[in-house]
């Protein structure tokens, strides 16, 4: 039998799927008992090039309030070509179509190798994919410059026939006509006033004398020719929408000294909002928006035009001194609600110093699977080849990015569904199986995604049912379907179905079981994004002291130790590493708002809650390979006793990579021992970290910051604000010899919050 | 290999700002080599507060005065090293500036690459709108301006020689390859007319067999070494297809791959003179 960490691998290489528990315990009091709920990590977009997807419907159960589709758990008859639903066993006759099937000839989705499978479906025509660019003019010269360049190239990025629509704003809002001939014409809209979506589209021409009877079809039937003035095929535009893109100026309205330009990004969000509900609801559409400032006037304002004022920080925030706070947090919450409703999802590039108000509009992206970029320029490195990568394609030349996603979840009898957690909003479907007990976006069975890509991940919070005294028979199965409708960026209609189970077992006489089976990479991830989730809207010491019984509550269910003597505990190998995430998770920018921006902390969490559990896991816990003379690279502890005189650290926190060289290694290369031939074996050393980092950086999205120091370099703090802190100013002089690089704080260290965490777990009283 | 570099980013602007790689490079990149996600598990019986145990080191517990530590071990006194220290990578972090990369390869042609970009517009004047040709002309005119008066780099010289000889070819996807190339590279130098380019080359990847005689005829006379080579977009093929006049060595290990998916790509169009 293979061993777990196989199984586990497999099972995430093929469904894009990682559990807490790969033994699940059959009653729910036992579930409770285990402290990690019952939940995965799912990447419903997985890449598998190994999978072609096939070309006909899947096969639905008949019961109506099941419409589990078939899949390899199902009971088949091949005689009297019934299958049995594995969900609510109802027994189901296979359409006509199937009528050649037996044990010999089975179709693709029965076959054990197909749990997850892929079906090309026919729903209504075709639809381009739809990119509407808004653009902030109160930029910096050199910023507009490198912004209209990067817009400009990225024409010749999106597919030829993807419709494309332009909007700038500043002071006034302006909706850009687009048309091959003929003088360039825009609709100016005042920032100021707050428009009702009905009179922009009015505005715009949108809803002339829309033929009466509102028809259920969503398509653009009745206003294609309003809607192909502002959006047109790029393929027919390009020349002329890449000569406007040039000839865009900065916002001509004069800032007087000691204000900030008045920028109207409320308004101009609604009206690009507006324009896609009018002319293509419930096709797939990305909103790009670029900004270089914060929100400073109209509805949606985030701090007004006074220089003196700042920003708000997170001190104004707890002193409830924010004053457009809440308002602005609102008005861009039932903007993402409606684009949500619509399929479209918004990106927010914002370029700038300081903060931009990502802290109010964060929900436009969070809840339409969109993008959020956070730089210090348009003309850096990192947003132009950031953007870029918006546009990757995959191994068949497709577009990395997927629209209109509808994630919807079946469980056998024995779970229910608590929640989800990641990019999506609820759909409310109401199911037997939605559990009361909500967790993350819970109350449904179905979500919305209206934005996926390849490495967007879901966490999903399940809940075990059966009561103790009637536990479920030892030997079953239970199981989970994951259905994905989506829009692929080819524009076909697509419908991927995950199906996985796993075995029950008795937590009393099996608990060993229960333990190895235990996936503590994505316990630790699907805890922490709990924790995320929390921290949105609960105080930070709430959070980590939630998060702290959680820890103590699992070591004592799993913890080896006599009573009373932290000295015998003992964790198993499957659980070895989970306090350590925790430790490193407690000190993360995903519940420690110090030293953060509140924008930066929207920032952080917005890409912890969507990434798959490798990159999320990074972010927790950063990776430290150290590289010497001793052997080749190798993982080292993120503790300051693996900072070394003779090594060369790279460190990945996923936002940050750090090349760090140990005292030695920067001396010698100062004194230039890499440019003499008999020290080649030092030049290879030194190159061996900077081709390890450029393998990270070709892929990583959002592109990070890379940070190259040595010791004593002031940017060394980067790192030294990473590792656990075991040698402090504290205790240099406690510990005889120096090793390592002792670090100025007043932090707990991993030891410290491990002798904690024993003398806890094994308290009798506790 | 010219269009395969890194430069660095932006440290003006960009606070940290990571180095920029070039489209090539970016589209080569293959699996990754060695994924770094390997973690260690901290001891588990420590004493309270004691920090984890180090292998010992061999340098000297006081810092040693700057100069005399021992140099990474000598070549002759055989080190861990050689086994230790990865082996040198062909990573393109090497190649900093493509600018530096060899003149030696010839200078490309202005006359050529501008008079198959106009024989191709001239083909499509027959079956697109004017408004359409007249616009491409003017961004052909322009191309023709900045090189003529010097302000295109010898990287888009090149590449834009290359890329006229792919569309001679017929090599629309790897001619559109390069376009994108050139608009991700140096956008600043070609935003203005490489739109133009750009719509000329869907125009004439539209056009039936005919209409693109005259724009491929022309191919024949000269004595035009084996072009298969360019017909990955991958980026070496790229560089190894310079302009006609200096020939190239051969390659003819692969028939070229029509991969076009116009409809008009059914029609294969053979490079003549690749026919032996």
């Amino acid at each position: 039998m293979a061993t777990y960490q196989e199984f586990i691998q497999q099972n995430e290489d093929r469904d894009g799927v990682r559990f807490s528990w790969n033994l699940w315990p059959s009653s729910r009091l036992e579930a409770t008992r285990l402290v990690v709920p019952v939940s995965c990590l799912f990447t419903p977009l997985k890449e598998r090039p190994d999978l072609p997807p096939i070309q006909y419907e899947p096969v639905l159960c008949s019961r109506a309030n099941c419409k589990a589709v078939l899949n390899p758990l199902c009971q088949v008859d091949f005689r009297a070509k019934i299958w049995a639903c594995n969900f609510c066993f109802q027994r189901n006759p296979f359409p006509p179509s199937y009528a050649g099937i037996s044990e010999m000839n089975q179709p693709a989705e029965l076959m054990p190798q197909f749990s997850t499978i892929e079906y090309i479906v026919q729903r209504g025509p075709p639809t381009p994919l739809i990119f509407l660019y808004v653009v902030d003019t109160c930029l910096e010269e050199e910023d507009l410059q490198a912004l209209k360049e990067s817009l400009q190239m990225s024409l010749s990025l999106l597919p030829p026939n993807a419709l494309v629509g332009l909007i700038t704003f500043g002071r006034m809002v302006q909706v850009h006509e687009l048309s091959c001939e003929g003088i360039a014409k825009s609709y100016v809209f005042r920032g100021t006033k707050e428009l009702t979506p009905k009179q922009i589209q009015e505005m715009l021409g949108l809803t002339k004398p829309s033929p009466s009877g509102q028809q259920g079809r969503p398509m653009a039937a009745p206003n294609t020719t309003a809607s192909c003035r502002f959006l047109q095929p790029v393929h027919r535009v390009d020349m002329n929408l890449t000569d406007l893109l040039g000839e865009l100026q900065r916002d001509p309205w004069p800032v007087p000294q000691g204000k900030r330009p008045l920028r109207s990004t409320g308004v101009a969000l609604s009206v690009a909002v507006s324009l896609l509900e009018g002319t293509f609801p419930n096709t797939g559409a990305r909103v790009m928006l670029f900004i270089g400032g914060p929100p400073t006037q109209g509805p949606g304002m985030v701090v007004g035009d006074e220089l003196k004022t700042p920003i708000r920080s997170w001190h104004d925030i707890q002193k409830d001194n924010a004053r457009h706070l809440k308002k602005a947090t609102k008005y861009y919450e039932a903007m993402a609600n409606r684009s949500a409703v619509n399929g479209h999802s918004i990106d927010i590039y914002a370029c700038a110093l300081d903060q931009t108000g990502l802290l109010e509009m964060k929900c436009l992206s969070n809840l339409t699977g969109g993008h959020i970029v956070m730089g210090d320029s348009f003309n850096t490195s990192l947003f132009k080849q950031t953007f870029q990568r918006v546009f990757s394609k995959d191994y068949n030349s497709d577009f990395r990015m997927a629209f209109g996603g509808v994630l919807e979840v079946k469980t056998s009898r024995e779970l229910k569904v608590c929640g989800a957690i990641g990019p999506c909003v609820t759909l409310n479907s109401k199911s037997p199986s939605v559990s009361e007990n909500e967790m993350g976006v819970g109350g449904t069975t179905q979500w919305k995604v209206c934005s996926l890509n390849p490495s967007t991940t879901l966490g999903m919070y399940f809940e075990v049912v059966n009561q103790h005294n009637a536990p479920i028979p030892q030997g079953g199965r239970g199981a989970i379907q994951f259905i994905t409708q989506y829009q692929h960026s080819n524009t076909q209609r697509r419908i991927r179905v995950s199906t996985v189970a796993r075995n029950w077992a008795d937590a009393q006489t099996q608990i060993q079981h229960i333990e190895s089976s235990f996936d503590q990479e994505a316990a630790a991830v699907l805890m922490a994004r709990l924790g995320v989730f929390r921290a949105e809207s609960e105080e930070g010491p709430d959070v980590l002291r939630w998060l702290d019984r959680q820890l103590i509550r699992l070591c004592q269910k799993f913890g080896q130790f006599n009573k009373d003597d932290p000295t015998s505990f003992r964790l198993s190998e499957t659980l070895s590493l989970y306090p350590q995430f925790m430790f490193h998770l407690r000190r993360s920018p995903f519940l420690q708002v110090f030293n953060n921006s509140p924008d930066e902390s929207s920032y952080y969490r917005h890409h912890f809650v969507r990434q798959d559990l490798t990159q999320s896991l990074i972010m927790i816990q950063p990776i430290l390979y150290s590289y010497s003379f001793y052997g080749p690279p190798e993982p080292v502890l993120l503790d300051s006793s693996s900072i070394l005189p003779d090594r060369i650290l790279l460190m990945d926190t996923f936002f940050q990579l750090v090349i760090y060289h140990g005292e030695t290694i920067a001396q010698w290369q100062k004194a230039s021992y890499q440019e003499m031939a008999e020290y080649e074996n030092f030049k290879q050393l030194l190159q061996a970290p900077l081709d390890d980092a450029q393998e990270i950086l070709q892929t990583r999205f959002p592109m990070p910051r890379y940070i190259n120091t040595e010791h004593g370099g002031s940017q060394a703090r980067f790192l030294l604000s990473k590792v656990n802190p075991s040698q402090t100013h504290n205790n240099l002089y406690a510990m005889g010899q120096e090793t390592g690089a002792p670090i100025l704080t007043d932090d707990v260290s991993l030891q410290v919050f491990m002798d904690h965490l024993k003398k806890l777990a094994v308290s009798s009283s506790a | 290999m010219d269009d395969m570099y890194v430069k660095p980013g932006n440290q003006e602007r960009g606070w940290n700002d990571p180095p920029q790689f070039s489209y090539g490079l970016q589209m080569a990149h293959g699996p990754p080599k060695n994924l770094l996600n390997k973690r260690v598990a901290p001891p588990q019986a420590s004493g309270a507060g004691t920090p984890p145990m180090i292998p010992p080191i061999s340098s000297p517990l006081a810092p040693p005065p700057s100069g005399v530590t021992a140099p990474p071990p000598h070549p002759a006194r055989p080190p861990p090293a050689s086994a230790a220290t990865p082996p040198p990578s062909l990573g393109p972090m090497r190649n900093r500036s493509e600018a530096e990369s060899s003149q030696s390869a010839c200078e490309p042609d202005v006359e050529h690459v501008v008079s198959v970009l106009k024989r191709a517009l001239a083909a499509c004047r027959q079956a697109v709108k004017d408004q359409v040709c007249n616009d491409v002309e003017k961004r052909l005119r322009l191309l023709e301006d900045s090189w003529r008066s010097g302000r295109l780099s010898l990287p888009v010289r090149k590449r834009m020689d290359t890329l006229s000889s792919e569309l001679q070819m017929g090599h629309w996807d790897s001619a559109d390859e390069i376009h994108r190339s050139l608009m991700v590279d140096h956008v600043t130098e070609v935003s203005q007319w490489m739109v133009g380019v750009k719509r000329l080359i869907a125009e004439t990847r539209k056009l039936s067999p005919e209409l693109l005689e005259p724009l491929q005829k022309v191919v024949q006379p000269s004595a035009e070494p084996d072009r298969n080579a360019a017909e990955s977009v991958d980026a070496e093929s790229v560089q190894e297809s310079v302009d006609p006049v200096c020939a190239d060595p051969v390659h003819d290990s692969e028939p070229p791959i029509q991969a076009g998916l116009g409809p008009d790509s059914a029609e294969p169009i053979q490079d003549p003179a690749s026919q032996s």
